[in-house]
């Protein structure tokens, strides 16, 4: 299973990156929306430590919808999907690769996001760096699990884009609202409450999600189309 | 080999095939037969398993039996070269296979030349063979070919042939949906037909034969 | 087995009879529970509020368990009483979103409010309206049932993860109300669970009525397959 699901992620990988337009899309739509809500400070006004991480995560969410529909789109072409169900591993290694991937893609997009709000936005990384790299990592993974699992949903479908965005964004509040405290925390706000419970919260999402997407993938990657 | 009991496959309300039993056997090349529409692909895609059916089971005997499928599409990533499209396949599968067999296995089927293009340039014909290359690599126990010859010229059809050949003397068992009936019978060892969403016959080439005539 | 519109007489008959016993409730909730003293009328909005979201909260269960019945068993029938559920759900929430900035309006002076049932409803209300929007996209039966199948499961899951980032997110931020509900009358209280019961009544019957319309839509569409075949 481990071994189809690292095939997959580095086919991905290869796919998305090296050949077409890659992250082009996914990038510019984030970065342009960090740009457009610039605009919403006058001048010499500072954005809010709190706004600029959300601002941050809805790029990042969308970057999200954005790179699992290009993922499950890749086996498409050629019913490659079907080639995938022949095979004698288990299927979850699909959803495994497919979540490796969108973490690594949207890792890279956030590399650019996150300079970005920091200088379109007018903020500095004040806060404590390590809890603010967990978060974006748990964060993240809970993103990948949820993509993974329900980008899935939409194969063969026209206007994928908005329909997983009006699946994904409500569904991810939870982790969204972890997200954008901790953010702000290393934007430089102090919680009261410190960064625990939000990190516990981004930990539990992960968990259901993960366990959700290794439960339920199997129904939704299959034969019958 | 691969044994199928009362299938039966509806989509929605429509049944597309009906009391479907037959046994597909190792080293043997069987035609599957039928108009348009008569539920070929359909019933292929039961067989391994990618479907499943409305009534009836499909078993695979020992359950652990592997099947390489060539459909109308070719399980092809057109943004990865030739080469890559084995190396996925060959990786996802835990094959023992090293780059030097895959390239060998390319010039078997004409596309050494090809290797590393990107398989989105290639034409419908250099396409199927590159999918014929990804089904020799798994050297599978059951091979289901959907029409494999379209958009084959001569010389690779006769390469075809002798992969079904060779397949079938190793001890694979061959299901083969043909459009080209007059030339691929000669391949075959048995026929089943589908007639009226059912199988009408199920036996060696010349019993077949000698119905039709 | 497919799923059969044998349930719409019944569901109409309980539907009818839940929404008598409603507005018979309105009785209780306007003669027998007295005025509350610093709400006043408005605090009437609680006993039709209340059971709206408990009724709302019963149709996503029902989706939930539902849509695990499905996966196992594969029944269209059970597949169609989770699509009528979330129908029912979505509508009741909706309604219960509504009495709910009534009543903040009302007892705070503003429409909206971080409140934690409050957010975890909205945001519940957009998971299921986007589930109601799969239901409608255009793609074969068998994958659309299984795809909101797992949209119903993962949806249900994440009931409890919005509760509680809802009532995390507001601790940081000043209370700028006191918990409602509190300390009932027993007249009040007596309305309220005689309106719970008349909604639930309502509900059921509803339930039953759609599930048995969207047997009969789908008896409809196999009727039209099937005679477009034999053309």
């Amino acid at each position: 299973m481990i071994r189809l699901a690292k095939a997959m992620a580095r086919k991905d990988l290869t796919l998305v990156l090296a050949r077409g337009n890659g992250l082009a899309q996914a990038l510019l739509l984030g970065l342009l929306l960090i740009f457009v809500f610039s605009l919403s400070r006058e001048a010499g006004q500072p954005v809010t430590p709190q706004e600029a991480a959300t601002v941050f995560w809805l790029s990042s969410a969308f970057c999200q919808v954005l790179v699992f529909n290009r993922l499950f789109a890749l086996e498409e072409t050629g019913e490659a999907r079907l080639g995938l169900l022949l095979l004698p591993a288990p299927i979850q290694a699909v959803w495994l690769g497919k979540a490796i991937a969108g973490f690594c893609l949207l890792l890279l997009a956030q590399v650019c996001f996150l300079p970005a709000a920091v200088a379109l936005l007018g903020q500095d990384l004040s806060g404590p760096l390590t809890e603010g790299a967990l978060a974006l990592l748990l964060v993240d993974l809970g993103l990948c699990a949820v993509g993974a699992l329900l980008g899935a949903l939409a194969t063969g479908q026209g206007a994928r884009e908005s329909l997983l965005s009006v699946l994904f964004f409500p569904l991810q509040v939870p982790l969204l609202l972890a997200g954008i405290k901790l953010g702000a925390q290393t934007f430089g706000l102090s919680l009261p409450d410190g960064p625990g419970s939000w990190l516990r919260m981004a930990l539990a999402f992960d968990g259901v999600f993960l366990g959700a997407g290794l439960l339920l993938f199997g129904f939704l990657y299959s034969g019958d189309a | 080999m691969l044994h199928l009991r009362d299938v039966a496959k509806r989509y929605g309300a429509v049944p597309v095939i009906r009391n479907v039993t037959c046994t597909i056997h190792p080293g043997t090349v069987h035609l599957l037969l039928g108009d348009n529409g008569a539920g070929k692909t359909t019933l292929l895609r039961l067989m391994a398993r990618l479907a499943s059916p409305t009534a009836g089971t499909v078993e695979y005997d020992p359950p652990s039996r592997q099947c390489a499928f060539l459909g109308h599409a070719g399980f092809l990533y057109p943004g990865l070269t030739a080469l890559e499209n084995l190396r996925f396949w060959r990786d996802a599968q835990r094959l023992p296979k090293s780059d030097a067999h895959l390239l060998e296995l390319l010039d078997r089927v004409g596309l050494a030349a090809h290797a590393h293009r990107r398989a989105a340039v290639f034409s419908r014909g250099m396409a199927q063979r590159l999918s014929l290359a990804r089904v020799l690599l798994q050297q599978a126990d059951i091979l289901l070919l959907d029409e494999p010859g379209t958009g084959l010229d001569a010389a690779s059809r006769t390469l075809l042939h002798d992969e079904v050949k060779q397949a079938r003397d190793r001890g694979a068992a061959v299901v083969l949906i043909t459009h080209d009936v007059a030339q691929d019978v000669r391949l075959a060892d048995r026929v089943l037909l589908l007639r009226n969403r059912t199988l009408a016959y199920d036996g060696d080439v010349g019993g077949f034969q000698e119905a039709a005539a | 087995m497919p799923p059969s519109p044998r349930h719409i007489p019944t569901g109409s008959a309980l539907a009818a009879a839940g929404g008598l016993a409603l507005a018979a409730s309105q009785w209780l909730v306007f003669r027998h529970a007295p005025v509350e003293a610093t709400m006043g009328l408005t605090q009437k909005i609680f006993y039709i509020h209340l059971p709206l979201a408990w009724w709302a909260l019963a149709s996503f269960l029902v989706v939930f368990a539902g849509s695990i019945l499905f996966l196992l068993r594969r029944n269209p029938a059970t597949d169609a009483w989770c699509r009528a559920a979330c129908e029912i759900g979505v509508l009741l929430s909706g309604l219960a979103l509504l009495t709910g900035m009534l009543w903040g309006r009302q007892a705070w002076g503003v429409w909206w409010t971080w409140d934690p049932r409050l957010t975890t409803t909205l945001v519940m209300w957009f998971v299921y309206a986007g589930y109601l929007v799969l239901r409608g996209l255009d793609m074969p039966a068998p994958r659309k049932r299984v795809a909101c199948a797992v949209l119903g499961i993962a949806a249900f899951c994440d009931v409890p993860l919005v509760f509680l980032s809802a009532r995390l997110w507001r601790s940081i931020h000043p209370a700028v109300f006191a918990s409602k509900g509190g300390g009932l009358e027993p007249e009040m209280k007596l309305a309220v669970i005689a309106c719970t019961l008349s909604m639930g009544l309502l509900w059921a019957g509803l339930l039953a009525l759609r599930t048995g319309q969207i047997a009969q839509e789908e008896r409809i569409e196999t009727l039209e397959g099937l005679a477009g075949q034999d053309d």
